[in-house]
C-alpha cells in the first residue's frame, strides 16, 4: 500500500517537477526558434546560471553526499574527481578516459582503505 | 563511444536513485520523459537532500534552458522537407547533449525526407539504452561489493565534472563553475530547501555580473 502511494507520488513529481519544467524549453525552441538571439544578455545570464547550477549539484554530491559515498574520506572523493579531470585533459580530452581514471582511483582507494 | 559513456552515466543515475530511495518506475519514467540527466540528478538528488518541490521545479527549469538553443540549432537538420508541428515536437523531445552531438555528425549524410524518422529512431534507441542502464544501475547496487558500489555513485558527479570542463570556453563559464561549486556546500541545508537556488542562481548571476561589469584585464 505505502509502496504504491510512494511510487505514484514519485511519478507525479517526475511529471510535474521534472518533465514539464524541462520540456517547456524544447517546445519553445520549436515554436520560437527563429526569433531567439542566442547571444542576448538574457541568454548569457541564463547559461551562466545553468552552468553554476550543474556545478552546485556536482559539488554537493561530492562534498556533502547523502548516501553510501559518505563512507569514503573527503580527500579520496576529491582526489578521484581531480584524477578524472587530469585524465580527461591529458588523454586527448576523452570523456571516457577521464571517467575511467577517476573510477580507478576511487575503487583502488576504497579497496585499500577497506571501506565502502 | 558516446553511447557507452551515456549508458554508463545512466547506470550511475540508477545507483543514485537506489541510494536515495527513489522508486524504480518513476525513475525509468524520468529517463523517458525528462531525458536530460542534469535535470534528473537535480530532481532525484534534491529530493534526497530534502529540497522543497517548488525550488526543485525552478532548478530543473533553469537547468533545461540549455536545451532550447540545441533544439533551435538542430531543428533545420531534423525537420525534413515537409515540416509538421507534432513531428518537430517529437524530434525536439529527444534533443539532449548526445543527440545534439551525434545529430550534427550523422544527419547531414541522411537523405532529407528520411531525417525526421532517422532522428526519432536514434532518439528512441538512445532512450531505450539509457532506460536499460537506469534499471541496471538500480538493481546492481545491491549485488556489487562495497568499493564497486561507491564507484557506481561517483559516475554521475565525475562525468558531469568532465562535461563542465569540456564545455567551458569563456571566463564566465569557469567563474560560474567555481562559484556554483563553492557556494553549494556553504548553503547546504539552508532553510526552505533553497540551497540549489542560492548556489545556482546566486553563483551564476555573480559570474555573469563579474565578467560583464567587474574589473577587466587589459588586452
Amino acid at each position: 500500500m505505502s509502496f504504491y502511494s510512494n511510487e505514484l507520488t514519485a511519478i507525479l513529481i517526475v511529471i510535474f517537477v521534472g518533465f514539464l519544467p524541462n520540456e517547456v524549453w524544447r517546445v519553445f525552441g520549436v515554436l520560437f526558434g527563429r526569433r531567439i538571439d542566442e547571444n542576448s544578455l538574457l541568454m548569457q545570464w541564463v547559461r551562466a546560471v545553468a552552468t553554476a547550477l550543474l556545478a552546485a549539484v556536482v559539488a554537493r554530491l561530492v562534498l556533502v553526499p547523502s548516501g553510501a559515498l559518505v563512507a569514503l574520506p573527503l580527500w579520496l572523493r576529491l582526489g578521484a574527481v581531480a584524477a578524472g579531470i587530469a585524465g580527461f585533459l591529458t588523454m586527448r580530452r576523452s570523456v571516457l578516459a577521464g571517467v575511467l581514471t577517476a573510477e580507478a582511483v576511487l575503487v583502488i582507494g576504497a579497496w585499500w582503505l577497506g571501506v565502502g | 563511444m558516446p553511447g557507452f559513456v551515456l549508458v554508463a552515466t545512466f547506470i550511475g543515475f540508477g545507483g543514485l536513485m537506489h541510494d536515495v530511495g527513489f522508486p524504480i518506475v518513476a525513475g525509468l519514467l524520468s529517463t523517458l520523459l525528462v531525458w536530460a540527466l542534469p535535470a534528473q540528478v537535480i530532481l532525484v538528488g534534491g529530493l534526497g537532500a530534502g529540497t522543497s518541490l517548488p525550488a526543485l521545479a525552478l532548478a530543473v527549469c533553469l537547468s533545461g534552458v540549455r536545451l532550447m538553443p540545441m533544439v533551435v540549432a538542430l531543428m533545420p537538420l531534423m525537420r525534413g522537407p515537409r515540416p509538421r508541428l507534432w513531428r518537430e515536437l517529437l524530434c525536439a523531445h529527444f534533443v539532449a547533449v548526445t543527440l545534439w552531438v551525434e545529430g550534427f555528425r550523422l544527419l547531414p549524410g541522411v537523405p532529407e525526407p528520411a531525417r525526421p524518422v532517422y532522428s526519432c529512431g536514434l532518439g528512441v534507441g538512445l532512450t531505450t539504452l539509457s532506460m536499460v542502464g537506469t534499471a541496471f544501475g538500480f538493481y546492481l547496487t545491491n549485488a556489487l561489493p562495497g568499493p564497486l558500489a561507491v564507484a557506481l555513485l561517483l559516475l554521475t558527479p565525475i562525468s558531469f565534472t568532465i562535461l563542465l570542463v569540456r564545455n567551458a570556453r569563456q571566463a564566465v563559464d569557469w567563474l560560474a563553475i567555481a562559484l556554483g561549486a563553492a557556494i553549494s556546500p556553504l548553503v547546504a541545508n539552508s532553510p526552505g530547501g533553497l540551497d540549489l537556488f542560492w548556489a545556482g542562481v546566486g553563483g551564476g548571476t555573480l559570474a555573469f555580473l563579474l565578467t560583464r561589469y567587474g574589473p577587466r584585464r587589459r588586452a
